[in-house]
């Protein structure tokens, strides 16, 4: 069994519920869909019991109603988990990793002002990547937003 | 009367000195520029920058303080240009010789620095403001390896003239050999003077921009870029006339050749030495004055009154 | 100034010690740093937005122009992922061609950095030295390329242009210079009284602190971290190159210094691997213009360190996604960690020793022009109009300007 298999398996012991949303891409790329309801504990599991110490980035999406995120996650043997999970734009509320990973604060605050994104316990701090005065509710990589139209 | 004013204005004074303030900086950055495999500037390049400065609009800050800020530049060029003339050129006495003479070159060329952190002071510019607090941090460490070097030498001859010491020197032949310790120590202690690498922390400009300099432009910075030329020649005609002190009962013409080219050799020695280090950091840079510097100051002392008292008796 | 009261300083957005325009405003105690706050975004070009409206093609070029220095990482990462996405089989060739580009220009990349270090620390000799040795990398990628930056090397499903037994000649004697040149620099970085004061116990990162902050590239390595994606991830033609991956314990910027010189090293080990196991054959396949809908995740171990994208397709020409994360945003934490209780001096160094790329880092979206005070947007016409009218308000005004003009042509 290679080692993919091997981290599947090992999750799927865990979170039974994690059953179906395993896509294994290639070699050293699987790919899990989890609600926000389950998140927290198996993105901890991942990182902390699992290893996968290093937290590459986190993609933000526009799908449609809902907002998707993915985290990737790597190991120190090169594979990468993109741990993905949604949330409705109506109240797209996500909790912080800067807990874990402290370098992720920069990543969230991309979040939250390219897809408007709220994430809860991100410390106060200077926006980025947009300037001070980019005005409230206009959130450039949103689908919704075009550039000339808002120009 | 004429003759002074001519000495003052024209030669050796402010006109000459600057010209050849002037030379010294293009041939130090020329030779920098080749030692770092640069082509270097054109030798009109000083004169170019200076004139282009000249004509520049001077831009005061608003906060600063009009006149020290205005003042320092001229206060700092004046002071060094003055030193100039208590320096021996072509014979063993300088045009305003006295007893004591050496302890105002050193003076004169301690207001330079003095003059830098008024003016960066009083521009109120916050790199300005660090700029000219790291000037002064610096003349506290430098100052005193400086002056002990130079003091060693005069103490073997025991005489605070540079005439008496010329006259010393030339009466003991290869003396000056025993201060060879002393001219580096006062040649490297120097470069914190000229705020040159690896002591040009004041104006390190990765840090703060251009230090105390950073406000002014136009004439009066030209004032400053020309202060830190002629300061360069004032300091290296000191160490010439200090530590090379050879040559001067030549015929004039010759024994002023020979001191320019002194000079000129001073001035390489500069040149490489800033070509060949990265700058210090300040706390770094004191406890290389003090730790290091000092002590061997101090050892050129002991030697100078061991053979004073024992070869000279 | 040397009380105990703390003042701020700022250093950029516009400062001699940066290259790019960043904002770090430093609380001083003295000479010392007691904080830092760091404002990125400066360099905001909405490349991420501007990629969604374009197709592959054009999009290999506009993330090109990502950054300057690894413009061919970022287009390799890219292209990688869509490749991926396309189930494209790339030749073996065109592989090998990344590879020796990638590390032609991770040389050049460092060369640059070792004299920016330089400049630094007030070190010129060593800027001019080692960027005049640079020109000889700058010569060979030209030669193989076309281009001295932004190569345009690499299109969907391989490269543009093959290289031939002369242009291969040529680069291994540019190899053999650069490597003689590289060893005198190991020589002065580890010898140089100077430059050791200046560099060692500066911007301290233990290995643990590393790890935590997620550093990447020289900065992770240099603290004992041994994440190099060429090693841990292999993607064009390193699973079959044989290198080492360089680590150093010193934890600090002198460690950042053996690192990038002591990689130099190595990567002229790989182009010589690269040129001698050249395989023969096409260097590119057909790649369709629709990628089908999928996603890839791609890794590269830029000069910096990893260099991250994400693409999502969605059956047509153009990309539904594109998400770029260059390897200074990982970085970046990890300067303020650095700057906690350093003196002022240390400042430029500590930042330029993760090799901070600020276009890089900052791309994404900037289309409109925002007046601040009513939180409206305005349009460019508007934008212009109102440059015009608050220059009147200053007194110029080249309207009046215009007529007289006007009127003395007509007098002519």
């Amino acid at each position: 069994m290679n080692k993919e298999e091997s981290i599947k398996e090992d999750l799927l012991k865990k979170f039974s519920y994690l059953d179906g949303t395993f896509n294994i891409v290639r070699a050293r790329r699987i790919s899990i869909t989890v609600g926000l309801e389950n998140f927290n504990e198996v993105f901890v599991y991942i990182a902390k019991q699992m290893h996968f110490g290093h937290l590459c980035t986190i993609t933000g999406l526009d799908e449609g109603e809902r907002l998707g995120f993915i985290y990737h996650l790597a190991d120190e043997s090169g594979c990468v988990i993109n741990l993905k999970t949604s949330v409705s734009k109506d109240n797209p509320v996500i909790k912080t990793v800067t807990g874990y990973f402290p370098g992720a604060e920069i990543y969230e605050r991309e979040l939250v002002d390219l897809f408007g994104a709220k994430v809860e316990g991100l410390s106060e701090g200077n926006r980025y990547p947009l300037t001070d005065d980019w005005p409230l509710e206009q959130f450039p990589l949103r689908k919704d937003w075009k550039g000339r139209e808002n120009a | 009367m004429l003759g002074m004013l001519f000495s003052i204005l024209i030669f050796p004074g402010l006109l000459f000195v600057s010209v050849f303030g002037l030379s010294v900086e293009y041939i130090d950055r020329k030779i920098y520029a080749r030692l770092q495999n640069r082509l270097g500037p054109p030798w009109f390049q000083p004169v170019a920058d200076l004139i282009k400065l000249l004509a520049k609009e001077d831009i005061i800050p608003k906060a600063a303080n009009q006149n020290m800020f205005k003042l320092a530049p001229l206060f700092a060029l004046t002071a060094v240009v003055t030193a100039f003339l208590y320096i021996p050129l072509w014979n063993k006495e300088s045009l305003f010789s006295f007893n004591g003479d050496i302890i105002v070159v050193l003076y004169l060329l301690t207001i330079p620095t003095l003059a830098f952190f008024i003016g960066g002071w009083y521009s109120t510019s916050l790199y300005a403001r660090i700029g000219s607090v790291r000037s002064l941090t610096q003349l506290f460490a430098y100052e005193v390896p400086l002056f002990m070097g130079i003091l060693s030498s005069a103490l073997l001859a025991g005489s605070w003239s540079l005439k008496e010491i010329i006259n010393f020197y030339a009466g003991h032949n290869w003396f000056w050999f025993f201060n060879l310790l002393g001219f580096a120590i006062t040649l490297v202690s120097f470069l914190g003077k000229l705020e040159k690498t690896p002591f040009d922390i004041p104006e390190a400009e990765t840090e703060v921009v251009a230090g105390s300099f950073t406000e002014y432009s136009g004439r009066l910075f030209a004032f400053l870029r020309l202060t830190l030329d002629v300061e360069m020649v004032v300091g290296s005609a000191l160490l010439a006339a200090v530590f090379l002190p050879f040559g001067f009962s030549l015929p004039p013409v010759f024994a002023f050749v020979l001191f320019m080219i002194k000079i000129l050799f001073i001035v390489s020695l500069i040149s490489l030495l800033r070509t060949i280090v990265a700058r210090l950091r300040m706390d770094q840079m004191i406890d290389f004055c003090w730790k290091f510097m000092v002590p061997l100051a101090f050892l050129q002392i002991l030697i100078n009154l061991i053979i004073k008292g024992i070869i000279l008796r | 100034m040397h009380n105990s009261e703390e003042f701020k300083i700022p250093f950029g957005p516009q400062h001699p010690a940066l290259k790019e325009p960043e904002s770090f405003s430093v609380a001083l105690k003295g000479e010392k740093i007691m904080g830092v706050d760091i404002r990125l975004g400066y360099n905001h070009r909405g490349i991420e937005k501007a990629a969604e409206e374009r197709t592959y093609i054009q999009d290999i070029y506009l993330i090109e122009r990502v950054c300057g220095i690894c413009s061919h990482a970022h287009a390799t990462c890219f292209i990688q992922a869509v490749e991926e996405i396309a189930n494209l089989v790339v030749p073996k060739r065109a592989l090998y061609i990344r590879t020796l580009i990638a590390e032609l220009e991770r040389v050049h990349s460092h060369l640059l950095w070792l004299g920016v270090a330089g400049h630094e620390i007030g070190f010129d000799t060593l800027l001019m030295y080692s960027w005049r040795d640079r020109e000889v990398v700058m010569d060979i990628l030209a030669l193989l390329t076309g281009n001295r930056v932004n190569y345009g090397m690499n299109t969907i499903g391989g490269v543009r242009r093959d290289i031939d037994p002369e242009q291969i000649q040529q680069t291994l004697k540019a190899v053999d210079i650069l490597e003689e040149r590289t060893k005198y620099y190991i020589e002065v970085a580890t010898q140089e009284t100077t430059i050791i004061k200046r560099l060692s116990g500066v911007g301290v990162v233990s290995y643990d602190d590393a790890l935590r902050l997620d550093a990447v590239g020289p900065t992770a390595r240099a603290s004992g971290v041994k994440r190099d994606i060429r090693a841990d991830d292999p993607y064009a033609a390193y699973a079959e190159i044989s290198f080492d991956v360089i680590t150093d314990d010193h934890c600090d910027v002198y460690g950042r210094t053996v690192v990038r010189v002591k990689e130099l090293m190595e990567s002229y080990k790989i182009i010589r691997q690269v040129l001698k196991n050249l395989p023969e054959g096409p260097i590119a396949v057909r790649a369709p213009r629709m990628i089908p809908a999928g996603e890839a995740l791609s890794r590269y171990e830029a000069p910096r360190g990893e260099d991250v994208h994400y693409v999502k397709a969605n059956g047509t020409d153009k990309p539904e996604r594109v998400k770029i994360r260059a390897p200074t945003l990982a970085n970046i934490q990890a300067v303020k960690h650095m700057l906690k209780d350093r003196y002022l001096a240390d400042m430029p160094i500590v930042i330029a020793a993760i090799d901070p790329c600020f276009s890089c880092t900052d791309r994404l979206v900037s289309l409109s022009h925002i007046d601040s005070r009513d939180k409206k947007t305005i349009t460019w016409p508007e934008l212009h109009q109102f440059s015009i009218e608050w220059h009147k308000q200053q007194g110029i005004d080249f309207t009046q300007l215009n007529k007289q003009l006007e009127e003395r042509l007509k007098k002519c």
